[in-house]
This record gives C-alpha cells, structure tokens and sequence, in this order.
C-alpha cells in the first residue's frame, strides 16, 4: 500500500511502497507494464523501493510479497498514472562558499545539474542564509536560471550587512524546476546540506573589532562588532564619543548598529570594546563621501611642451591619506595614462601631462576614485586652440629716433606651430593709455620684436607686452614687466 | 694647568646640565601639549589606558639614587635616540594616514621630534666632555608591529608621547642630580683614564 512513485529527472521513477502486515518477509516479486504494452517485466527485489522509467501515460504494476520461505502471501497490482508521479528535482550541489572578508561578501557557486533535463526550463533556486550558532535565518532569496540540457556552474554573490568575522554564517539551497508539460505534482527539491563559513569568534586567536579600518560610506548603516576571549565580558562599545546598545551574536561575540553614519574627522571615528579586566580593542571607521564629478575641467598648454588640467574637484570626499582620493588622466588616442599629485588641502586641482609629437587633439578622460567610489570627466582639446603662453620676459626697449622705437621680448616655450597676437601696453607721463596690437609667426624659445612708431618725441614711456594664440584666442599671457624708455629729442 | 682644566671642564658640564635641564623642561610641556593634540585629533579617550609598548623605552627607574652619572647620561641618550626613531615613524604614519589633512598635528610632532634630536645631541656633548666615547646607534627602535590595526596604532602612538613625558622629567631629575657635588653625581673614569 501507499505506493509513491517519484521522478527526479522525468525519465526514471523511484517507486516505494508500504506493506501492512507486519513480521518478516522474504523478496519482492515487482512487475511493471509500460503504456499497456505486454510483456511485462518483472524483478525481485529485497527493498520497498525500484527505480523504473517514466510511462508516457501509465504503468500497470504489481508487487507481489513473499514469506521467508519463499512463498507468495499478498499480492497487488496497482495502476500508475502520469498525473500520480511527483517531480522533485535532486538536491543541489553547493560546490563553494567563498567568502571575501574584505567586502562581507559570500560568494556561493553550484551546479544546476541542467544535462539532466531537456533545454529551455526554468528553474527556481531558494538561497537561505543563516547565522550565529543558533542558525537563525538572515534571508532567503530566489534566483532564477535557465537550463540549458548541460550542467552549469551558477554563482550568486550576498553581501552581509556585518562583517563575516563577527560570527559563523551558513548558507543552504534548493530548487523547484518549472516542467510545465509535466503534468504529475510537482516540488522543491530538499535542502542541501548546510555550508558555512566560520566566524572569528570561533577561532582560538579570533579576538578582535571588525571591520578593521574601512572605508564607508556617509549615510551607510555600518554593524561594527567585538569578539574576544571566552569567558571575557564586554563593558561597552563606543562609536566616537558614545556608547551604543549591544547586540549579542555569540559567546564570544557582540554587536553594535551604527545608523545614518556621519563624516568622520580626519583621523576616523574610532570605535572602542573596553573589556573586563579593563582591556581595549578598537577599530577605526573612516566615512567619507564617493569622489564628485570634476568640474570646470579644462586643458590648455602655454609652452607646448606640457599641458595643464585644471578642475574644481567638487564635495570634499573627507577622506586622506592613503584613502584620499585619486586623479589619473587618461588620453584616448595616445592610449597614455598619468596618474596626478594631487594637494588635497588646494580648492584647485592640477595635473601635467606631455605634449605629444605630432598630437594636435587631445581626448582627456580624468579618472577620480577613492575607496567608496569612483567617476569621471571628460574633455577633447585642439591644444593649439588653448594656449595660455607664459608670461614675456626679458622685455627691453630700444630706439635711436624721437618718434620710434623697437621693443624685444622673449617667451619661455616653442609656439613654431601657431601665431601669436601680442599686445603692447603703451603709457606716456599724461595718463594716457594706448594698446597695439602685433601678430607674428610663433617661434621655438625666441625673441620677439615689434616697432612702434608716431611716438612724441622727447617723451618717457612705460611699457609693457602680453602674448596669446592669434587664430584661437584662448587666454592673454601675464603682463610682461614694465619697460621705461624716453625718446630721443626732434 | 691640569686644575685648570678640570674647573673649566666642571664648568662646562655645568653649563650644559642647566641648559639640558632647561631643554627638557620646554620638551616636556611641548609633549604635553601635543598629547593633547594628538588625543583629540586621534579621536582617543585622555583616560584611556595603553599597555607598555613594546620598543619605547620606560622612564621609571629602580635605584635611581644609585645610578652614576654616565649611567644616568648613557640611559638618557639611548631613550632619546630610541624616541627620536619613534617619532620619526610616528610622522611617517600621520602623513600616510591623513596626508596634508592634519597639518598642525605633523607641525606639533615635528617640533618634538626636533628638541628630541636636540636633547639627544646635548647628552652626547655631556658624555664627550666626560671623555667618553659615544655608544652607537642601534638604528631606529622597532617600528609598530604591522599587524596592528589603526586604533592599536594610535595607542601605541599615545604610550610613545606619553613615556616622552615621563622621560623629560627624569631627565631633568638627572641633569640636576649630574649638578650635584655627590657620588651620585660621579661620571665614573672611562677605561681610558682608570688608573
């Protein structure tokens, strides 16, 4: 009686049954017709179990019990239908549990076992973890796959909203495949067998507060927990200056949940487990912003030699040091990458990057990370359209006429590439204030020299230079020095 | 003229013990006020309580009565050479942790670490007036055990300040103690002049 039979792979079936009376008996007699086809074919059997293929529509069975002796002392038959088998997929093979203490993440990896079944099915797969000694269930997640007629290595991450040091945490899965042509009952698989991944709070040197210096996050809810010596007893956990409420994790190991977290200072928030006998252990907790978007980047070069990025780096992410946050610049075309020094105390952010030879355009990608996150600005250049050249010098006036004189100059950087347009500041005793604009090819570290002429004789002169790009004003150079000259008398 | 000698050298030493003496003094109320400094820019609780560290040397003292003056000088000297290490490893770690961010702490630190290497200097004048030869360096003092996370570090770096301050006030114990005209004052003959 209460034959069941059941298919974990829609082509065999496991058959069990019951006998009622009770007492030993001998073998089995089991014999099965498939789909009414004669003849049927028939087994001994010591168990009240066989595995026998699925019919297409039913199987006609009969069990026939025997004594010890051997002779037969019940007998009966039983008609199988396609709707009585149940399908209940095997259970699933956790092949790993990895866990990645860094980032409190599990890494879990098993087979779905799909060479079993035909292509295209879906399954279900019912991931539950547990924690703490008492297995208490954190969460219990679904993750859908397709089959695929092979047997494919699935993988699925879960980060734990506390360290995986604080305690041992287990992880056990399932799974229910949706055979919809099969038209028998059908159910979750059982559980696999439990996996786990040790807290420290089980080792004998475990001792210690967790996370140990990270980064997180403002605003992130942040679990930062104590283990330490069997038999030792936590006296409180302080976040910065306050005492936060515990929450017991094991023998050995204690919680506390900081909520919303706010910036840390400087050298981090430090979080204490003063323990009896008046023992410390801490942690430090740096909070701090993910890197803003650079803004206001700009490039431009003023001796064409390198070439000057300037950003306003945004939010101050809070964070230093080590952890600060770092700029690279990447140049597409050239497929070149600096990484910048960078001040963080300075509101302006600069980087350097060469000019290459025979590169006009510039494709900038500057790259910004820090240990919470990471972004990026981009810009494209024509570098002879951004030239900031650097101040003129060495600025000397000659004249050998009462209405004319030559003024030379020299600018640091190798403009052969461009024109220059240099304006000439022209001031006379009565206030008076005359520019005059000159452009000239640009030339590789050279002296300059432009005349001026109507000039009143007899007269002292200030003057003074500035240079930019003449096709593609970008920026004026600085004023040059002031130069004093008094023409000749008539 | 050999009595000659011997007063300008007393002299001398004399000089340097109260200008040690003064030394110390301003090093010890720096530390204090760089403890303090460190204490609230570290986030650290002023109570909190910091095991012996291992590496720093530890100014109390059995017998200090007993001690000779070239005891007294040679303890020094290698405690300030010891601490000049330590608080050289103590800048490094403030620049990698927090960068330009804290520069008054760097300054306050620098600034100790300055007078240590002063003080360091000034014993080894002592011992040479005493004709005694310099004991060599052992290189700098352990670094903190890397294993330590960044909370253990700046207790460590608390216990390093904190036995500073001790040391400036034994030191300015024994610089006076050097002024007195006392056996225990004696800076027992180096080998050289034993007769």
């Amino acid at each position: 009686q209460n034959l069941k039979c059941v298919t974990h792979n829609l082509r065999k079936m496991i058959c069990t049954w019951d006998v009622s009376s009770k007492g030993r008996h001998g073998q089995t007699d089991f014999c099965y017709t498939t789909n009414d086809l004669p003849p049927p074919v028939c087994f001994k059997t010591k168990e009240k179990r066989v595995e026998i293929p699925v019919p297409e529509s039913s199987s006609m069975v009969t069990i026939t019990t025997n004594s010890i002796s051997g002779t037969a002392f019940a007998t009966k038959e039983f008609e199988i239908h396609k709707e009585d088998i149940w399908f209940v997929p095997l259970t699933p093979r956790i092949l790993s549990l990895t866990p990645d203490f860094s980032t409190s993440t599990l890494n879990l990896k098993w087979s779905d076992n799909g060479s079993v079944f035909p292509y295209g099915l879906g399954a279900f797969w019912q991931i539950q973890i547990l924690r703490k000694a008492a297995m208490e269930k954190v969460t219990q997640v679904t993750y859908y796959s397709k089959l695929t007629h092979e047997d494919i290595i699935l993988s699925w991450n879960w980060t734990s909203d506390m360290p995986l040091e604080c305690t041992s945490h287990y992880v056990k899965i399932r799974c229910y495949i949706n055979v919809t042509q099969f038209v028998g009952p059908k159910d979750w698989s059982d559980w696999s067998p439990v996996e786990e991944v040790p807290g420290k709070d089980t080792e004998p040197n475990g001792s210690g507060v967790f996370p140990q210096d990270t980064v997180v996050a403002v605003g992130s809810d942040v679990t930062i927990c104590c283990v330490h010596e069997e038999g030792q007893q936590i006296k409180r956990m302080t976040y910065g200056p306050e005492i936060y409420p515990m929450i017991h994790l094991s023998s050995r190991s204690s919680a506390i949940r900081v909520l919303n977290a706010s910036a840390s200072n400087t050298s981090g928030t430090n979080v204490v487990c003063i323990l009896s006998g008046d023992e410390m252990d801490g942690t430090v907790l740096f909070v701090g912003y993910a890197p803003d978007i650079p803004q206001n980047l700009s490039c431009e070069t003023s001796n064409f030699l390198n070439i000057k990025c300037t950003w306003k780096p945004g939010r101050p992410s809070g964070l230093y040091g080590k952890r600060r946050t770092k700029y690279s610049l990447f140049e597409r075309i050239s497929g070149r990458n600096v990484s910048c020094e960078v001040n963080e105390m300075n509101r302006e952010r600069v980087c350097g990057f060469p000019v290459l030879a025979d590169q006009k355009t510039y494709d900038f990608i500057l790259g910004v990370s820090n240990p919470i996150g990471q972004t990026e600005s981009s810009l494209v250049v024509d570098l002879t359209q951004r030239v900031h050249p650097k101040t003129p010098e060495k600025l000397t006036v000659s004249g050998n006429s009462s209405t004319s004189v030559r003024l030379h100059w020299f600018i640091n950087g190798s403009f052969a590439e461009i024109r220059l347009l240099c304006q000439i500041e022209i001031r006379s005793g009565h206030s008076e204030r005359k520019l005059h604009n000159i452009s000239m090819p640009g030339g590789k570290f050279s002296t300059y020299t432009a005349q001026l002429n109507a000039l009143r004789p007899y007269t002292k002169y200030h003057f003074r230079v500035r240079c930019s790009a003449a096709d593609h004003f970008w920026r004026w150079s600085d004023w040059s020095m002031v130069e004093e000259h008094t023409t000749l008398e008539a | 003229m050999a009595a000659a000698d011997s007063s300008s050298a007393a002299l001398r030493r004399r000089d340097l013990c109260s200008r040690g003496i003064r030394l110390a003094g301003k090093m010890r109320s720096d530390v204090i006020d760089l403890l303090d400094t460190y204490v609230e820019r570290q986030g650290l609780d002023a109570s909190a309580s910091v095991a012996v560290v291992e590496g720093v040397p530890v100014a109390a003292v059995e017998r200090w009565d007993e001690q000779t003056g070239t005891q007294r000088l040679l303890e020094n000297l290698a405690a300030y050479r010891a601490f000049r290490a330590l608080l050289a490893q103590m800048l490094e770690e403030q620049r990698e942790q927090l960068g330009e961010a804290d520069a008054a702490l760097g300054r306050a630190l620098a600034a100790v670490l300055l007078q240590v290497s002063a003080f360091a200097y000034h014993l080894e004048e002592l011992l040479r007036l005493e004709s005694r030869g310099l004991p060599s360096e052992e290189g700098a003092g352990p670094p903190p055990p890397s294993h330590l996370g960044l909370f253990e570090r700046k207790l460590w770096g608390l216990g390093v300040l904190r036995e500073l301050a001790q040391w400036a006030v034994r030191s300015a114990r024994d610089l006076r103690q050097l002024t007195k005209p006392s056996p225990g004052s004696s800076l027992a003959p180096s080998p050289a002049e034993s007769p």
